[in-house]
């Protein structure tokens, strides 16, 4: 079982991840962190994400014209960027982080992203197995 | 026929849009008018001049395109507008995810999917994939009780409905895991509280006090966030959420308000004021229903018999100027008397019966039964034609006894008796065999044994036939007087009404001046000065010509029955005898008497109208005070009394309100479990929160305490939200006590009308006959049939008055036909009869040396209670004698058939 950790906006999802858990909607390594707003999300934050273990990282914010705070998930994913950057130069798989938008209280993307990572996560297991 | 043939596929209004139907069809079985109709929106023989299909199928001829629209001048005197109410708008709707995702119903798609004749035949499926639902969440307050979509007001029933629909949702399939997401749970209604605690106990349906915001959906299935008063934060998926939607003012509301020139309130509904809750601003132009403002059923044909009250009040001068009295020639008494000749009478009904039984088979059949001269079929027996053919054939053929083997003797006997009438023939010789509902219809699979039982139930029902005797159709003159008993508001309604009809009304009351509980009400909930809406109703009562007041009077005893009532009133020692053809219960109500909560202990410590008094004696007392404390529920739901007063919330904002006014920088606090301030109340709950009363809401369990201090009062009550106990130090509580049910024991005696588990006279139909009682001629307004506002008890007076009425202006009783018969030589006189008589239809009287059993006939029923318990077999019910309904079980089988 891989393990995905996303952080997402307060105004994306509606739902706890506990209960989409339960409800078997949603893998069952994926732990969310719920931020005020992806902007305060600093890039050693989504580092440490994969020093504890992540397998993949997700961001979801607002949609980039509509955000909450205005710029916070253009913010987001400008760090996502620059992250990947630093990934590449671990030699790690850069696709392990990605930023996704989700429109106000919309569950769907979200579980849609984790799903994404979820799957992307255990084809890199296979062919590192390989 | 038209619905089969019709090319043109229409979406079902009736059934929500869930279902498809053609451009020819009825809105649903029961439908009244109950014929076809063609949506003229979607047929193509009036759009485009094509098809014309359904005029060539219909067998009966009765499609004729080249009818034109009409108009009419109708002369009247008066109007009432009964138009219902709207649809909330979908934009509203659409906040809650309805029409984006599929399994976000409307209450009334819902209704529609629970329904046995609905779209899914009353399974609960989901609209998306047709699978039953898991989980499902209703929401309240969609388009109600909301700003934001202009509908402040509470809509009053869609507490209960949703209630209802969960409960019904919970019978079909007990799996189902149900929450119901309230703000406040309004089930003021009689005996809503008693189903909504049914609803939890028994169907465990969940309670949530929360409001939900939005609905989003998760891989098909919804998921909803809430908040609940202690601040936590919840969410949860379902598989189906359901929307409480509230009842708007009907979409023509301007439109009617410009032709019958009449006022609309702020939210489009129609203008009233509380003491003539009916009357719109313009004479003679009366209003009932949901258009006044939103209300349930029960208290919709209330309404509608008031509003009807008013109207015979406004043309008392005209009655039976232009009513059209039917003739019927003589009975045929030798012709009745001879040897059964019957006629059987096989119908198709269209398809409905043809299209599964062998009709002409049946037919036949009939023929080779004992005692049948003609046996025919007929396409459709009710038509008029048929009927026409069928009284012709019956006088041709001289028949005695008619068997009409179609549908339900409910809905169709009537009309074959009229028939039987017009052609001298007594009604009672009709008997119907139902081959349609019983037979055609829930055996459309097997069409063979289905012919079969249609056999059966002819056979069965010529047996039967043979053994009918005529009846004898009895009418008792009516003394055309009232008795209205309590002289409070809405015994004083009722009689103004009365007597404004033209009748002489007796109102008996108890006390020692007119009045009852208004005389210690100080404003009305609109503002209007209480003592001046008493002072003109009772100088009106007063100065009436028809009215004969009896103060400090009592009823000791009713005897007799409708029509011919004699009633025993002793007045001041002395006993008066008054004759009088109807009875009027306006007995009301009164303030229950607080216990606990220091009441009695401290004059700090007040009820809602004890507080009242004080005000209208002015603000004096409020020099010192600082903080009010209102406790709400004292009494009601469930501490001494299990119902809901219903008033008690609006009345403790109302006099909030007054208190603000009076001194606005008071601190005001109501301890409340829900607050109930439906219809535009909730305007005036909106306004006390703006003003800054506190509400803060208490549950059964940590009730708020009132303590007794050296220096004052304290409340100790428990904060939900803070999750703390809060003391407050009062300068005066005010206890919202209840409404107690008068001494309405020895009155329910004597006049053997039957009181609910609470103390009210219980209605004959809640939805139905909300102001009769079970027994004939008794009729019920006010606080006696259960708590109301001054409005509401207004409004039914007026529909108490409107029924009582129609005896009086008929001036003669119909006595139903069907009544029981004691044959006095078998009656031993043991009285079990009388003491079952739901009716006190049956006394005992002298005759000779013993004491034998009478029916009253025209107080009775017909319900056959008597004759099943007489040990004797001396009562017979008129229609269903023993040896008929014997004759009826042996034909059942063909050997008895044979033998008989």
């Amino acid at each position: 079982m891989s393990k995905i950790k996303g952080f997402c906006c307060n105004y994306t999802l509606s739902v706890d991840d506990d209960a989409l858990r339960q409800e078997g909607l949603v893998p069952r390594g994926l732990e969310i962190e719920r931020l005020p707003c992806t902007g305060r999300l600093k890039v050693p934050e989504i580092l440490d994400a994969f020093a504890e273990g992540a397998d993949a990282v997700f961001v979801v914010g607002c949609q980039i014209d509509k955000c909450h705070n205005l710029s916070g998930s253009y913010r987001a994913s400008k760090r996502v960027k620059y992250v990947k950057e630093i990934l590449k130069e671990l030699d790690i798989n850069p696709a392990c982080v990605e930023m996704f938008f989700a429109g106000r209280g919309e569950t769907e993307p979200v579980v849609a992203a984790a799903r994404v990572m979820a799957s992307m996560a255990e084809e890199g297991r296979d062919t590192d197995k390989v | 026929m038209c619905t089969m043939y019709c090319p043109r596929p229409v979406v079902d209004t009736y059934n929500e849009r869930l279902d498809i139907t053609r451009a020819p069809h009825i809105d649903y079985a029961q439908a009244i008018p109950s014929s076809y109709y063609i949506d003229a929106r979607a047929c193509l023989r009036v759009n485009y001049e094509t098809c014309n299909l359904c005029a060539q199928t219909c067998t009966a001829g009765a499609i004729d395109f080249t009818e034109q629209p009409k108009e009419l001048v109708l002369n009247v005197g008066a109007v009432v507008l009964a138009p219902g109410f709207g649809r909330v708008d979908e934009k509203v709707l659409e906040k809650f995810g309805y029409g984006r995702y599929p399994d976000v119903l409307t209450a009334f798609e819902f209704e529609r999917l629970t329904c046995a004749s609905g779209p899914s035949e009353g399974h609960i499926v989901r609209p998306s994939d047709n699978r039953p639902p898991k989980k499902i969440a209703f929401l309240q307050c969609i388009g109600s009780r909301d700003e934001t979509c202009g509908n402040g007001y509470c809509s009053s029933v869609c507490c209960m409905y949703a209630i209802k629909e969960a409960s019904v949702a919970k019978e079909h399939e007990p799996d189902v895991d149900i929450s119901i997401f309230f703000m406040d749970v309004r089930t003021m209604g009689k005996g809503f509280d008693d189903a909504r605690k049914r609803a939890q106990q028994k169907y465990g349906i969940n309670v949530v006090r929360a409001r939900v915001p939005r609905v989003d959906e998760v891989d098909g299935r919804l998921a909803l966030t809430w908040t609940t008063g202690d601040g936590e934060h919840h969410s949860g998926l379902f598989d189906m959420v359901v929307l409480s939607v509230g009842l708007e003012s009907p979409e023509d509301a301007g439109l009617i308000s410009q032709v019958a020139d009449i006022e609309l309130n702020h939210y489009n509904f129609c203008r009233t004021s509380v003491d003539a809750p009916l009357v719109s601003s313009r004479n003679g132009v009366l209003v009932a229903g949901a258009f006044q403002g939103p209300k349930d059923i029960p208290e919709s044909v209330t309404q509608a018999s008031g509003a009807a009250a008013i109207a015979s009040e406004l043309l008392a001068d005209s009655r039976n100027s232009e009513t059209v009295t039917v003739t019927y020639p003589d009975e045929d008494k030798s012709l009745e008397e001879e040897e059964p000749r019957i006629g059987v009478f096989v119908c198709h009904c269209g398809v409905n019966i043809a299209g599964v039984v062998d009709v002409k088979a049946v037919r036949d059949y009939a023929g080779t039964l004992p005692g049948v001269v003609l046996y025919e079929d007929t396409l459709y027996s009710c038509s008029q034609d048929a009927l026409k053919s069928i009284a012709e054939k019956i006088k041709d053929n001289r028949l005695n006894r008619v068997v009409i083997s179609a549908c339900s003797p409910r809905t169709h006997e009537p009309l074959f008796q009229e028939t039987l009438r017009s052609i001298g023939l007594n009604p009672a010789l009709v008997e119907m065999a139902n081959i349609r509902d019983q037979c055609a219809w829930v055996h459309a699979q097997e069409p063979e044994r289905a012919t079969e039982k249609a056999k059966d139930l002819v056979r069965m029902a010529v047996a039967k036939a043979r053994l009918l005797a005529p009846l004898d159709q009895p009418t008792v003159d009516v003394t055309p007087t009232a008795l209205v008993i309590g002289g409070g508001a809405a015994g004083m309604s009722a009689a103004l009404s009365i007597a404004d009809q033209g009748y002489n009304v007796v109102l008996v009351e108890k006390g020692r001046s007119l009045g009852g509980n208004l005389k210690r009400l100080t404003w009305t909930l609109d503002g209007q000065d209480a003592s001046m809406v008493l002072k003109d109703m009772v100088e009106k009562v007063k100065a009436h010509k028809n009215i004969d007041v009896l103060t400090s009077a009592k009823v000791e005893s009713v005897s007799g029955y409708v029509g011919n009532f004699t009633s025993t009133i002793s007045r001041g020692g002395k006993t008066e005898m008054i004759n009088h053809g109807v009875i009027v219960l306006a007995t009301g109500g009164r303030e229950y008497k607080p216990k606990g909560y220091a009441y009695g202990e401290s004059t700090r410590v007040v009820t809602q109208l004890e507080l009242e008094e004080k005000l209208s004696r002015g603000k004096g007392f409020l020099k010192n005070a600082r903080n009010v404390v209102m406790i709400q529920c004292v009494g009601s739901r469930g501490e001494d009394m299990t119902h809901c007063s219903r008033l008690c919330c609006t009345q403790a904002v109302k006099n909030a309100l007054k208190l603000k006014d009076l001194k606005p920088e008071l601190n005001i606090f109501i301890f409340y479990r829900d607050m109930r301030t439906y219809g535009f109340y909730e305007d005036l709950y909106r306004e006390a929160r703006r003003k800054g009363v506190k509400f803060i809401r208490y549950t059964l369990v940590r009730k708020p305490e009132v303590i007794k201090q050296p220096r004052g009062i304290m409340v100790k009550a428990f904060d939900e939200l803070i999750g703390d106990d809060i003391e407050i130090p009062a300068s005066l509580v005010v206890l919202s006590a209840g409404i107690s049910p008068g001494e309405n024991e020895e009155l329910s005696r004597i006049i053997k009308a039957p009181l609910t588990p609470e103390g009210f006279f219980l209605e004959a139909h809640a939805k139905l006959r909300p102001v009769e009682v079970a027994v004939d001629g008794v009729y019920l307004c006010g606080l006696a049939h259960g708590p109301k506002s001054l409005e509401e008890s207004v409004a039914q007076a007026k529909a108490a008055a409107a029924k009582a009425a129609i005896p009086l202006a008929k001036g003669k009783v119909a006595v139903a036909p069907i009544v029981s018969r004691v044959n006095q030589d078998l009656c031993i006189g043991c009285g079990i009869c009388e003491s079952l008589c739901p009716f006190s239809a049956i006394t005992l009287e002298k005759v000779g040396k013993r004491k034998k059993a009478q029916t009253i006939t025209a107080s009775c029923k017909g319900c056959g209670i008597c004759a099943s318990h007489c040990p004797t077999i001396a009562i017979s019910m008129g229609g269903f004698t023993d040896e008929a309904i014997m004759a009826q079980i042996h034909a059942f089988s063909p050997e008895g058939c044979k033998e008989g």
